[in-house]
């Protein structure tokens, strides 16, 4: 359902990520009329782009691609990309107002084939964020190939006005003149699936992640993986070898208070696992070597996996990595405690993952009056258990990493217990708009 | 015949295409009989193709459709819903497999790969050239559930489905609700005990006109299909009237009976009578008669008139659309002499610890009158076997264990606790309670995976020996008080719910999803959804989640008068028939039965489309709809031409 600055929903779902599609799809099958709000350019959030998932090994763009198809065509359902929330606020009669701003995409939307005729004719390369940084992109751009919706748009930060996409696009639907608009709605209820951010390793010095090169995080990796993957081939990107012995590196920013972050993420474990085994498929020459403290693999089906990983020969080494200090030719030595002899032990790999973990989102602090978090920044679940999707905020419900780490699996059960929760609340109020 | 096909052949963004010469394969199809238009596409499912298939059959009217792509499972919904939305019939529409019967299991293999993928796409052109357009099945709903088990999954699922105006009936096996939560004194991560959040589930159901609770009520049979199941229900008698209310009186009967048994809601660790109450704030608030150990003595009723032996079993037969089943889990039993279990006095499980806090007085924790002062807890008993079936982890004890460890000094500051792990898996912000535990002196060790810690009994001494991932190797050992074994979950026993219901189970012998991903809560069994740690272990707000999942999942079935249902169901051709009776004895569902003209006819709402029946027919009168003997002889030939 096209948006047309419609004014009235039943429901506010405010993130695209795959809690928010779920929600959406959940709430708009039992006949709710649903806004989707998504800050980034496509739906999908971090599970599009992810390689193959655990513990099934299911292609994640094979998940996501059909459920994001469902709602972009569910009738009940009007989406808006690259739109930001600016405030919700609870009025007295059990309504929430929101101020929404849809910033310019400077491309007509509607007239836009998605021919990328636009992206060969721009001249100006920057580092392709959906591809985290791994390779570079055009200002005229469309995100990736299975982005929804799968249209241009031009990032004017990095713009230089020369036109030459203008002139390039076949139908015309490039548009400089494009504005911000801003926009009020009105919804009864409110789910709030912002997700999650990523640790930033960079507040690891001695990881050297951002000083050598062949020091990856684990979403790269994802990205080295997957089906629209950079470079058609897992290769490091210091020097474009493939690897053939990788060093995977658990509780990166997680489980140390020495950056602030007492917790366990609660995937990190499983998903390196998961890159250790299509690692194991895609380079068979290759040693993949887990460093780990636990390894936390509790979930249904998630133990066998472990298991899986160990008989095809992945290697785990219980110990923590101190140091990782780069070599002449771009190999890397990594240095742990091996708490097995109790001393410490110099490895030599040529390239290192960081399993970096999950930090809260805490952004809707900011959005909405009442929002109150835990200590660890994410939502506080007021009755968590008797109701654990409720937010402090009567209303507003929580689906996903939005109340704390969650894999992909947990998360669509929580968005399934936020969309019951936000129609029986609906229910029960009984305005009409 | 049709003679004017699409097909589609997805690269599945190199999950097929890596393995398999896509382009070759196109090729290869692109000129057979009453194909049309050929196209190969990076993502099949995803928004754009879907939006060009539409496209393409609309412009060229085209009569038949096959997308070869991965198994049927994942997406032959899918692109039938993108037939039906460009205006063909959904059964025009065949799916062919090339990555789950080719792809990945021929990735050693290119060019066999590559031929098979050719075969199987040429299968499905020629299945779907035949292929007629029928139309779905339109049954009546029911509009009510029934729940099964009334733990903390099938309450929040009873509650929410009756908030949404459906008639809800919510049946227990127990004399008692609230299921294992009700047991526990302590919870992680909240401050609310399990009798608290049982009793607050508890007023909400019963002030709900919507939710009909039994007690005491077992599942015995189910006929039916999605929309209108009837279920058969017995309801087991309390042998106490509901009229039963003074305390007193009540007490001096239970006193007065002779039979004492294991009490199973302490785990066997205290005795009860055969008339009993669960706790003082027990649901139903009504003492119950087990007359597995009762002896008729009639002593409990010379003192209470409210008690009646002679009350009788009676049935129910409930009519409902869609059946939600959360039957939980039984903590594991560890077998006798495993780390001692039943062989040494002082080795209990965690369940049983857990009511042993719960039930002592503060301060003088005793277990068989000698005081506790050291506990040690051996984790993953029953989970993670390296021997046994078990192979899962239990997800829950690891926090759960640490949880009690820490709670139990409010009660009991004197306990210092010896964490026997493998290796700890607090996940999420639950880690908090383990690094609290470290840094209130919790001793941990983990053992390696191929060389558990031994419990030994000497001297009157029982002692815990491991050797420690932390020491490398060395032997060492701890003597305790008390050993708790952390036993894991495995599915509810003496349930006959699975084979009512024919549900499938998976290789951890819990109930399987159909999806992990894409379908979590529904199973094989259509209208049939699960939700709870019966489907795997879970906490209780992970249980919570997944039985609103299901809940909203069942509504979606019964929320509507009318509901559509496969017509991939099987056919009598009555002509044909001379009813030998073999079809109804091979049909599981009980579809078939003989009619008025003496020949066999299928209930078509009941028939799952098995094809069990078709081959026990001598004379062939059976067929399948849209797998007929002509649609596979014709498939047949293509594979068997192509050798
Ligand atoms: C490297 C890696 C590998 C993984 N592999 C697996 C795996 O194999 N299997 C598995 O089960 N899980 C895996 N996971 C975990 C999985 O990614 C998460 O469980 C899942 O993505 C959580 O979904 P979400 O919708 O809660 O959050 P997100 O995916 O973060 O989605 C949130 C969405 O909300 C949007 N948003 C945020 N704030 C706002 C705002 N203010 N307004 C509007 N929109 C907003 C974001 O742009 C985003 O689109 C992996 C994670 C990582 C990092
Ligand atoms: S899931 Fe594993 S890697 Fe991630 S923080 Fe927890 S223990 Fe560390
Ligand atoms: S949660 Fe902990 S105790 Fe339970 S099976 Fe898993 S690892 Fe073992």
């Amino acid at each position: 359902m096209p948006f047309a600055g419609k004014k009235l929903y039943d429901a506010l779902v405010v993130g695209g990520g795959i809690a928010g599609i779920e929600s959406a799809l959940n709430l708009a099958n039992n006949n709710l009329k649903v806004l989707l709000v998504e800050k980034d350019l496509t739906l999908g959030g971090k599970m599009i782009m992810l390689s193959k998932v655990f513990p099934t090994l299911d292609c994640s763009a094979c998940i996501t691609t059909p459920k994001i198809s469902e709602v972009a065509r569910h009738p009940n359902i009007t989406i808006l990309t690259n739109t930001n929330i600016l405030q919700i606020e609870k009025q007295d009669k059990n309504y929430f107002k929101a101020r929404i701003k849809e910033k310019a995409r400077y491309v007509n939307i509607s007239d836009c084939t998605g021919c990328q005729l636009c992206e060969e004719a721009c001249p100006v390369v920057v580092p392709d964020q959906y591809q985290y940084d791994l390779v570079g992109r055009k200002a005229a751009y469309i995100p990736f190939n299975i982005a929804s919706p799968r249209v241009a748009s031009i990032d004017m930060d990095n713009c230089v006005l020369c036109g030459a996409c203008e002139k390039a696009c076949p139908t015309g639907c490039i548009d400089f003149t494009q504005e911000d608009k801003e926009y009020e709605i009105i919804a009864k209820t409110v789910i709030m699936a912002t997700g999650f951010n990523l640790f930033d390793p960079l507040k690891i010095p001695r990881f050297s992640y951002g000083n050598s090169k062949n020091v990856i995080t684990a979403l790269q990796m994802e990205r080295l993986l997957a089906p629209t993957r950079p470079y058609n081939h897992v290769l490091r990107p210091g020097d474009g070898q493939v690897p053939c012995n990788i060093a995977y590196v658990l509780c990166a920013g997680s489980r140390d208070l020495s950056v602030g972050n007492p917790i366990c993420s609660q995937i990190c474990c499983m998903y390196s696992i998961k890159q250790a085994q299509l690692l194991m498929g895609a380079l068979p020459m290759a040693d993949v070597t887990i460093y780990y403290i636990n390894i936390r693999s509790f979930g249904k089906g998630f133990e066998e996996f472990y298991e899986q990983a160990k008989g095809m020969g992945v290697n785990f080494v219980k110990g923590k990595v101190g140091k990782i200090t780069e070599t002449d030719n771009g190999n890397l030595i990594l240095w742990y405690e091996d708490i097995n002899q109790g001393k410490v032990i110099e490895k030599k790999h040529d390239l290192v993952v960081l399993s970096v973990g999950v930090l809260a989102n805490d952004e809707p602090k900011k959005l909405i009056q009442g929002w109150e978090k835990d200590e660890y920044s994410f939502a506080h679940q007021k009755d968590l258990f008797y109701t654990p999707s409720l937010s402090s905020i009567e209303g507003v419900f929580l689906a996903g990493t939005t109340s704390g780490p969650m894999d992909i699996p947990d998360s669509i059960l929580s968005a399934g217990s936020a969309a019951m929760e936000a129609i029986r609340y609906v229910k029960q109020t009984s305005i009409d708009l | 015949m049709k003679q004017r096909i699409g097909v589609y052949i997805c690269h599945c963004g190199g999950n097929i295409s890596d393995y398999v010469d896509v382009e070759k394969v196109r090729e290869a199809v692109a000129q057979n009989d009453g194909v049309l238009i050929a196209k190969t596409t990076m993502f099949a499912c995803a928004d754009s193709n879907q939006k060009g298939m539409v496209q393409d059959i609309k412009e060229n009217q085209l009569d038949g459709v096959v997308v070869a792509s991965c198994s049927p499972k994942l997406h032959e919904i899918t692109f039938k819903a993108v037939v039906e939305r460009a205006g063909l019939n959904k059964y025009n529409y065949v799916h062919a497999n090339i990555r789950e019967q080719v792809s990945w299991p021929h990735s050693d293999n290119k060019a066999g790969a590559t031929q098979k993928a050719i075969q199987i796409v040429k299968a499905a052109i020629a299945k779907v050239r035949l292929s007629e357009a029928i139309e779905p099945l339109e049954v009546d709903t029911t509009q009510a559930v029934l729940v099964i088990g009334a733990g903390v999954a099938g309450m929040k699922a009873a509650i929410s489905l009756s908030k949404m105006g459906t008639k809800v009936y919510l049946i227990e096996r127990e004399p008692f609700i609230g299921g294992r939560i009700a047991q526990w004194d302590v919870l992680c991560l909240t401050n609310e005990t399990g009798k608290e959040l049982v009793s607050r589930l508890y007023t909400e159901i019963v002030s709900n006109k919507n939710i009909a609770l039994y007690t005491g009520a077992q599942l015995v049979d189910c006929k039916g299909s999605i929309g209108n199941f009837t279920a058969k229900v017995k309801l087991s008698p309390r042998y106490v009237k509901e009229t039963c209310i003074d305390k007193e009186i009540l007490k001096k009967a239970i006193n007065a009976c002779p039979v004492e048994v294991p009490d199973e809601f302490n785990f066997g660790i205290t005795k009860r009578r055969a008339i009993y109450h669960n706790f003082p704030a027990e649901y139903p608030q009504t003492a119950v008669i087990d007359m597995n150990s009762c002896t008729r003595c009639g002593k409990c009723t010379e003192i209470c008139d409210k008690i009646d032996l002679n009350m009788k079993e009676e049935f129910l037969e409930l009519k409902v659309g869609s059946i939600l089943v959360a039957t939980g889990f039984d903590p594991y039993t560890p077998n006798e002499g495993e780390f001692g279990y039943n062989v040494i006095d002082n080795v209990i499980t965690l369940s049983q610890f857990k009511r042993l806090l719960a039930f002592s007085e503060p301060g003088k924790l005793q277990w068989h009158d000698k005081p506790v002062k050291n506990v040690a807890y051996i984790y993953c008993v029953g989970s993670r076997q390296v021997d046994g079936n078990n192979k899962y982890c239990s997800r829950y004890c690891c926090t759960a264990t640490i949880n009690t460890a820490l709670k139990s000094n409010d009660k009991f500051p004197e306990l210092n606790h010896f964490h026997f792990t493998r290796g700890i898996r607090t996940y999420g912000k639950q880690e908090q309670l383990y690094h609290n535990a470290s840094k209130s002196g919790h001793v941990f060790f983990q053992s390696y995976e191929d060389d558990p810690c031994r419990v030994e009994h000497k001297n009157n001494k029982t002692t815990v020996k491991i050797n420690d991932i932390l020491t490398n190797r060395k032997e060492l050992e701890v003597e305790a008080d008390i050993v708790v074994l952390v036993t894991g979950m495995v599915p509810r026993s003496n349930n006959n719910i699975s084979d009512i219901l024919k549900l499938p189970r998976g290789r951890d012998n819990f109930f399987n999803e159909i999806h992990m991903k894409l379908r979590p809560v529904e199973t094989v069994i259509d209208g049939i959804t699960i939700a709870g740690a019966c489907q795997g272990p879970k906490n209780v707000v992970e249980s919570i989640n997944s039985a609103l999942s299901a809940a909203i999942k069942t509504y979606s079935f019964v929320g509507k008068d009318k509901l559509m249902v496969k017509p991939e169901v099987a056919e009598v051709t009555p002509d044909l028939c001379k009813w030998c009776d073999e079809c109804t004895k091979a049909c599981p569902f009980d579809a078939i039965f003989k009619n008025e003209q003496g020949v066999a006819q299928v209930n078509e709402t009941v028939c799952k489309g098995c094809g069990m029946c078709l081959p026990v027919c001598p004379t062939n009168a059976i067929q399948l709809k849209t797998f007929s003997d002509i649609e596979i002889a014709s498939m047949i030939d293509v594979l068997a031409n192509e050798l």
